[in-house]
């Protein structure tokens, strides 16, 4: 029944807004982070388990691409939680004008950068 | 694929609890940064880190498995493909909170 229904996001036959960006990087930084979330709780399993399992984690750790990928990861966090409080706000209704709209994501943006470069900088 | 207004109101729960534990989070990245192994076990020692940390981590997979599943159902066309995925993304979750759980009770214990 529902095989030839169009779905509603359609992605590839839309001019890219900004707001239609944000929301899409919004789900990529979501769907990334969740599989981040497993390897958390791996993380914590191997801390559980013994020094000797725990040193998987160190060999892998010591790897630069797992400094890249832990910079994206820090990124992908702020992105993904000022751009959550800007729809947790659209929740309620508020800040929904087109002009806040724009001008919100920018601040999001903004914030997520100088944020991430923060931490970086004070590790 | 009922109860969609729940799904809708937990998404946004859980998304509240995590905006101040990410914070507080991603400080203690940058300490746990240069601990070894044992100074790792000890932050996890404390009952207010292990317990903060168990609220995270049970959040950020309920969070994650409502994230994902809402993904699914947009964009997969096949009913029986959605189903099977939306179960994996289940069963997945689900076993990660409980593996996590008790790995923080074991590490409280010992």
């Amino acid at each position: 029944m529902s095989l030839n229904r169009p779905l509603s996001p359609h992605l590839s036959i839309y001019k890219k807004v900004l707001p239609a960006v944000f929301s899409i990087f919004h789900r990529f930084t979501g769907i990334g982070m969740s599989i981040g979330a497993l390897l958390l709780s791996i993380w914590i399993i191997l801390i559980a388990l013994g020094p000797n399992y725990f040193s998987i984690f160190q060999s892998i750790s010591s790897y630069v691409i797992f400094k890249v990928f832990l910079f994206f990861w820090t990124m992908a966090i702020f992105y993904h939680l000022f751009n959550g409080i800007r729809y947790l706000i659209w929740s309620y209704g508020k800040m929904m004008e087109l002009d806040v709209v724009y001008k919100s994501a920018y601040i999001v943006l903004a914030l997520s950068i100088l944020s991430t470069l923060f931490v970086w900088l004070s590790v | 694929m009922k109860n969609y207004a729940n799904k809708w109101i937990l998404q946004r729960i859980t998304a509240v609890i995590l905006i101040p534990l990410t914070f507080w989070f991603v400080y203690q990245c940058v300490l746990l940064s240069n601990y070894d192994y044992q100074e790792t076990k000890a932050f996890f020692l404390s009952k207010f880190n292990s317990s903060l940390f168990f609220i995270l981590v049970i959040a950020m997979l309920y969070h994650a498995k409502l994230g994902c599943e809402t993904i699914v159902e947009d964009y997969v066309t096949s009913d029986k493909l959605k189903k099977v995925t939306i179960l994996f993304i289940s069963a997945l979750a689900y076993l990660f909170m409980i593996l996590t759980t008790l790995s923080i009770i074991f590490m409280i214990n010992l």
